[in-house]
């Protein structure tokens, strides 16, 4: 096998043109049949690729998909047609055997400076188990490759250097071929354990999780406890979908750590409803046609539930000041407002 | 999101000596860090986690008002000592953000708070000296309607974004800090930092040093005062110019006042050439344009925002104005 002191300057994928940004991680994964499509499964990959920092390369039959873990779904518009015995080449580049077998996923992980730092294989005979399959391979992967490192060098000035390496290497080289690396072992991945156990207490009842410092209170909702009714629209607090209540008061759960909630009570959109019995607020939204496409709804129900407890939004320019951290891209702003008034004079605190 | 390790101290001095570590950074609200952590540009080894330490208060004295540097924006804008004593501030925070984030925000965070300037909040551009020291300023030849013209260098052109601070900063604020070398009192005034060479330090806090509390003298002219906020919507939207006023009146003559401006500088600019102009004289719109006329005469703009000079002396007159009694 022919081996390169970084597989992003191997010719096979350099002839890919991929549209990378220098130097950023890279999981290179082989399945003819995989789709990727929008499910729980998708959002977990993106977490993982998130987690690595790292570009998705999925090579199929006859086209390579590039997926950046915060690209829409659809991503056809990176797609680059690749030929049969170009794909053998990638294969063997990353350590495969040429000619895929059907329905094997195989998959590596490429540090920033182009190393491979995990490599992992499994059968999945459709695409819905490939998808879930690559979910869990990522994982597993994202555990060996985000490695801690000896004590004296902290991980970032790891992926710094990798990252010097790979510029340098990428300015001089150019696409020169390659003189074979120095050799020597490549120091095993020792796993890092930074989670913490938490309890958090949403809609009234206590979860036990075992959370990293990073994990946003918006995500341990969504994808550990399978809260999905906040959602995910800027991750940034812009937008406002992902609004929740922490101790009664309304909070961006993107810009939240869950490891800092604490024991506050945490209320959702799923907690608002007794049984079959809609909350008021949710009972005015629909009365009111208060949404189109209903992906701000909950946020903006979770918002404005904060806004009558705090009790100082009356006319409607109120309400519409103090519900402007509630983005609603198909305009239902004036149903909106009119739900909230509606609820608020049935639920309004004395 | 990179990994990083999390501690979150029971006590002030336990936080103080984990703030010494290389790498550490301190989190109250997390509004702006968590949102930095998420864009690559804040790279952090450790978290301190501020919230367990008792500076919630916001206590009411004969001399002032003292903040606890964990107090909310929310807390802090709704506060009747504040609504009453200090009106500019309660309007400068209920201009910031949106409720969500002002429920989140502290005060001390927003003091800290850093530059919402496109190049340095993306790290797929390489030039941006207050991200990365010496490597250049992708603003400068870039898109930069909403950036400073005050207070700008050849490195740097980032606004400071805060609202907060300009009302801060009109009413005499000081801001109280500990450290490893102990306590320190620092006028707002010279907390923030101009950008010159260096724009990668935007305060004169030290590493490890932390923000305990920010007090407010009672004056003769913060109750009468404004803050006045233009943006591109109504509402949620940074500052294209702001400005805190106050005025001490006897009768119609101005005795003394107090002119911030926000969205034009690369730290909150007072306007002292503008508060001397005022000073003994009749509070009439007039007298505020005259005086008004006086400030931006250092702005250096760009080509995208220019607009920024006579938008600010605006701002200056609609706020003076209400303080006045002229509106």
């Amino acid at each position: 096998m022919m081996r390169v002191a970084s597989l992003f300057l191997h010719p096979s994928l350099l002839a890919l043109g991929l549209p990378m940004n220098r130097g950023q991680p890279m999981v290179i994964a082989f399945h003819n049949e995989l789709q990727l499509q929008e499910s729980l499964t998708l959002e977990q990959i993106r977490a993982e690729l998130r987690g690595l920092g790292a570009a998705l390369i999925l090579v199929a039959r006859g086209a390579v998909f590039v997926f950046q873990p915060d690209d829409e779904v659809d991503i056809q518009g990176s797609n680059i047609g690749i030929r049969a015995a170009a794909v053998d080449e990638l294969r063997v580049a990353c350590g495969f055997a040429p000619g895929a077998p059907a329905h094997e996923l195989s998959l590596v992980v490429l540090s920033g400076g182009g190393s491979v730092v995990a490599r992992h294989s499994l059968l999945a005979t459709d695409s819905r188990l490939a998808l879930k399959g690559l979910a869990e391979a990522l994982s597993i992967a994202g555990t060996q490759a985000i490695g801690p490192h000896p004590a004296t060098i902290s991980r970032r000035e790891v992926v710094l250097a990798s990252l010097v390496g790979a510029f340098a290497l990428l300015t001089a080289d150019g696409c020169r071929p390659h003189a074979p690396p120095p050799s020597g072992p490549a120091a095993p991945p020792v796993p890092i354990n930074r989670a913490r156990k938490i309890t958090l207490n949403v809609n009234g009842q206590a979860h036990e999780l075992e959370v990293e410092p990073r994990v946003s209170l918006l995500d341990a909702l969504r994808e550990r406890l399978g809260l999905t009714g906040s959602k995910k629209g800027c991750d940034h607090g812009q937008c406002g979908a992902c609004t929740v209540l922490v101790a009664g008061k309304r909070v961006n759960a993107c810009l939240t750590l869950a490891i800092m909630v604490g024991e506050a009570p945490v209320t959702t959109i799923e907690g608002l409803a007794k049984g079959e019995r809609l909350h008021a607020m949710q009972a005015a939204f629909v009365e009111e046609d208060a949404l189109q496409c209903g992906y701000c709804t909950p946020g903006q129900i979770m918002s404005a539930l904060g806004l009558i407890m705090e009790n100082r939004a009356h006319t409607d320019a109120e309400v519409r000041e103090h519900m402007s951290g509630n983005i609603c891209r198909c305009g239902a702003y004036p149903n909106i407002v009119s739900a909230i008034q509606k609820a608020r004079l049935e639920t309004v605190p004395s | 999101m990179r990994n990083f390790d999390y501690q979150k101290p029971a006590q002030e001095s336990e936080a103080i000596r984990s703030g010494q570590t290389t790498g550490a950074r301190f989190i109250a609200g997390g509004t702006l860090l968590v949102d930095l952590l998420r864009l690559d540009v804040e790279q952090p080894e450790l978290l301190v986690d501020l919230s367990a330490l008792p500076w919630r208060q916001i206590e009411v004295a004969a001399d002032g008002v003292r903040i606890g540097a964990l107090v909310s924006n929310s807390d802090l804008a709704e506060h009747p000592a504040i609504l009453a004593g200090f009106p500019a501030l309660s309007q400068a925070l209920l201009s910031g953000a949106s409720p969500q984030l002002r429920n989140m925000a502290t005060v001390g965070g927003n003091l800290l708070q850093r530059t919402r300037c496109a190049y340095f909040r993306d790290v797929a551009v390489s030039a941006c000296n207050k991200r990365k020291a010496g490597s250049g300023c992708a603003a400068l030849a870039g898109y930069s309607r909403m950036h400073a013209v005050l207070g700008v260098s050849d490195q740097c052109i980032a606004l400071h974004p805060s609202d907060m601070c300009v009302a801060l900063l009109a009413m005499d604020a000081v801001v109280h800090t500990r450290g490893p070398d102990g306590e320190r009192s620092i006028f707002l005034a010279d907390f923030h930092t101009l950008p010159g060479a260096h724009p990668e330090i935007e305060s004169a806090l030290k590493h490890g040093e932390l923000v305990t509390h920010v007090s407010l003298p009672k004056t003769s002219f913060s109750a009468r005062s404004a803050y006045v906020k233009a943006r591109d919507r109504a509402s949620y939207a940074f500052a294209l110019a702001s400005s805190a006023a106050a005025i001490d009146l006897d009768g119609q003559i101005i005795r003394q006042a107090r002119v911030a401006l926000g969205g034009v500088g690369t730290k909150p600019w007072r306007c002292m050439e503008v508060e001397q102009a005022l000073v003994g004289r009749p509070a009439t719109r007039e007298v505020f344009q005259a005086a008004a006329a006086l400030a931006m005469s250092d702005a250096r703009t760009t080509e995208h925002n220019g607009f920024k000079v006579q938008l600010a002396r605006r701002v200056i007159v609609r706020a003076l104005e209400r303080v006045g009694g002229v509106l």
